[in-house]
């Protein structure tokens, strides 16, 4: 029983990776109507970069986690200038080509300048332990959680009652109807990717600090599409919750059954899942009409 | 010259070519093809096997992607089915070159069908994920079959004899891969062109209007699939003969964007464009580094100590490049071209 809770715990954690990066997903496919592949690739970037500065700079915890985010963002928003923002209007698949294009690039180039051996990645107070009963926790693994439950909440309110997320909503919605509204796309897709990017960078960072800073951050990525697939892309609370259930089903497998099959336990639940509900389990229906 | 292209029956319009250049060209091309090995020396003969090889496979992937419209991110999946079909089929069941081959097309097209079930109520970018999953399951259930699948050593594969031409030598192992690859070009140029593929075309730009046209979606689609997923994996038996050793990180998942960024740089849905790209694509790394060592000075360290890496980054912008500044790719390029051949001095 003690094993199966702290399966159960330590999966939590990690979903709580998995459902920040999820919430990226979801708030890029609502706002604009593509995936962006890079999503993963981003938060690599930006725990990189935040581990260069954090150790030159010597910050503290706090100051750590608040880098990574305004590190995740500034990266989103030169990506959407540079590269998304002259695909406005072209055909999707052509755009999400391009995510998948600049995934590539991307993952290179952090191996390229900080090479393939992995690195700690040190924050003062993080792997003190936390008991609650028989149970110990990181602190960052703590950590994790709350920032996930703060990003949900914080979502809750930003799409629901500020007049910002309502734009969103309305472009997500029709386009044209929008626009004709006077709501600027292109600066709802700035911000959407902002935020998302600001959502991976901060589950890159908590992620490298938990488990080690190597080149195989970017799976993040990929692990985190399962929970927004689960979740529906076009719902970003649903994506979030989500990631907590992938996470602990994949450390149930893991820890029952054997080691290869945890790391396609995702892939394989959102087959059957998308096999009985081809829109994920929150998603909203498509109805076509002619 | 001509003034226009005037058609005076139905069968004028779906033929190959109808024009005589054309037809000189391509003879000389082959001609040039099968006297290469004579001409060429050890290293380019071997990068044209690669070039070959990789025709066949992203062929596959244009039936899927480029003529049906289902994106596909996990071809590396049949690639790896194909090649494993193929060495298992040799080494462990004792089974003839030639049937091995066989099955490297029907294993692949067997889990084509699979996975092109449920593509059936996906749209767009679930399927793209239901296809890398599938990928990503390839590899490990490969990983988790013990000895059967040598795990994660891999199998050997020698060089086969097939129908009595031994394929040991360099030379002939070209000569094999350009007979497939012309096969291959052979039965996509042929599949566009009949009503399979106007089918399919026609589902890829509007799935309802097809259907009330009377074209039966779940056929069609699974038929890409299976295709697709055959053609793809004879590719894959290809590669492994090639490397002479069939492992999971002899397939990694880079082949998947590899294969889409040549059927971008080519230009979508077309089998000429999927020839371009492929050129392209697979002489990008070697142009690159040329190019870099005509330079010398530090980028020729990372070229060394980093080839992998220094590969993705140039399939990354060439992919972000063709789609930003000329989504018609290198078939858009060569049309202009010609036209400007044909109709010079005059604009049009």
């Amino acid at each position: 029983m003690n094993y199966f809770i702290e399966l159960v715990v330590s999966g939590l954690a990690v979903g709580a990776i998995y459902g920040l990066v999820a919430m990226g997903f979801a708030v890029i496919y609502k706002a604009t109507g593509i995936v962006n592949f890079a999503q993963g690739e981003m938060g690599m970037l930006s725990a990189y970069t935040t581990w260069a500065l954090a150790t030159t700079l010597g910050t503290g915890s706090v100051w750590t986690v608040l880098l990574a985010v305004v590190i995740g963002a500034l990266l989103g928003l030169i990506c959407e200038r540079l590269i998304m923002r002259p695909m406005l209007g072209e055909p999707v698949l052509s755009v999400v080509l391009v995510t998948v294009g600049l995934a590539v690039v991307l993952r290179s180039v952090v191996t390229i300048i900080w090479g393939a051996s992995p690195h700690k990645f040190e924050v003062a107070g993080a792997d003190d332990i936390v008991r609650m009963g028989d149970i110990g926790l990181r602190v960052s693994q703590l950590g994790v959680l709350g920032a996930l439950l703060l990003a949900v909440a914080g979502f809750w309110y930003f799409l629901g009652h500020s007049r910002f997320g309502v734009a969103m909503r309305a472009v997500a919605a029709d386009e044209k109807t929008a626009r004709l509204m006077g709501v600027s796309t292109a600066r709802v897709q700035a911000v959407a990717w902002a935020s998302a990017s600001g959502l991976a960078g901060l589950a890159g960072a908590l992620f490298a600090v938990i488990y080690g800073l190597t080149p195989t951050v970017f799976e993040l990525g990929l692990k985190a599409f399962p929970a927004t697939v689960l979740g529906g892309f076009d719902s970003v609370l649903g994506s979030g919750v989500s990631g907590l259930i992938i996470g602990v089903f994949e450390n149930l497998v893991g820890g029952y059954l054997s080691s290869t099959l945890k790391d396609v336990a995702g892939f394989t639940l959102i087959l059957v899942v998308l096999m009985v509900r081809p829109f994920g389990l929150f998603g909203e229906k498509r109805i076509e009409r002619v | 010259m001509r003034s226009g292209y005037f058609k005076e029956h139905y069968s004028g319009l779906v033929v190959l070519t109808d024009s005589p250049a054309v037809k000189a060209w391509v003879a000389a091309l082959l001609v040039v093809l099968i006297a290469a090995p004579f001409l060429l020396g050890n290293f380019a003969l071997s990068h044209l096997t690669i070039i070959l090889f990789t025709v066949v496979g992203v062929l596959g992937l244009t039936v899927l992607t480029g003529f049906a419209g289902l994106i596909s991110l996990g071809h590396v999946g049949f690639l790896m089915l194909g090649a494993y079909a193929y060495a298992i089929g040799v080494t462990r069941l004792g089974l003839p070159p030639e049937l091995a081959l066989v099955m490297s097309a029907v294993v692949p097209a067997f889990c084509g069908l699979l996975v092109g079930i449920p593509s059936l109520r996906l749209h767009g970018l679930y399927l793209a994920i239901t296809t890398l999953a599938f990928s990503h399951i390839v590899s490990a259930a490969i990983l988790a079959g013990g000895n059967f699948t040598g795990a994660g050593r891999g199998i050997m594969v020698p060089r086969p004899s097939i129908l009595g031409f031994d394929l040991s030598s360099d030379r002939a192992f070209y000569w094999f891969c350009l007979i497939m690859c012309a096969l291959a070009v052979l039965i996509t140029l042929n599949l566009r062109r009949s009503s399979f593929g106007r089918a399919l075309v026609a589902l890829r730009d509007n799935d309802i209007a097809a259907r009330t046209m009377g074209v039966n979606l779940m056929r069609y689609k699974l038929l890409a699939f299976l295709i697709s997923a055959a053609l793809t994996g004879i590719a894959g038996a290809l590669m492994g003969i090639y490397m002479s050793i069939v492992s999971v990180e002899g397939f990694p998942f880079l082949l998947s964007i590899e294969a889409l960024a040549i059927i971008i740089v080519g230009g979508l849905g077309s089998v000429l464009g999927a020839v371009l790209g492929a050129v392209f694509i697979v002489s990008l790394p070697e142009m690159f580094s040329a190019l870099v060592q005509l330079l010398g000075g530090r980028l020729q360290d990372v070229m060394t100590s980093s080839a992998h890496e220094v590969k993705s980054v140039l399939y990354g912008l060439a992919i972000i490049g063709f789609l930003r500044f000329d989504p018609r790719g290198l078939r858009g390029i060569w049309h202009d071209i010609r036209h400007t051949w044909v109709f010079w001095p005059l604009r049009y």
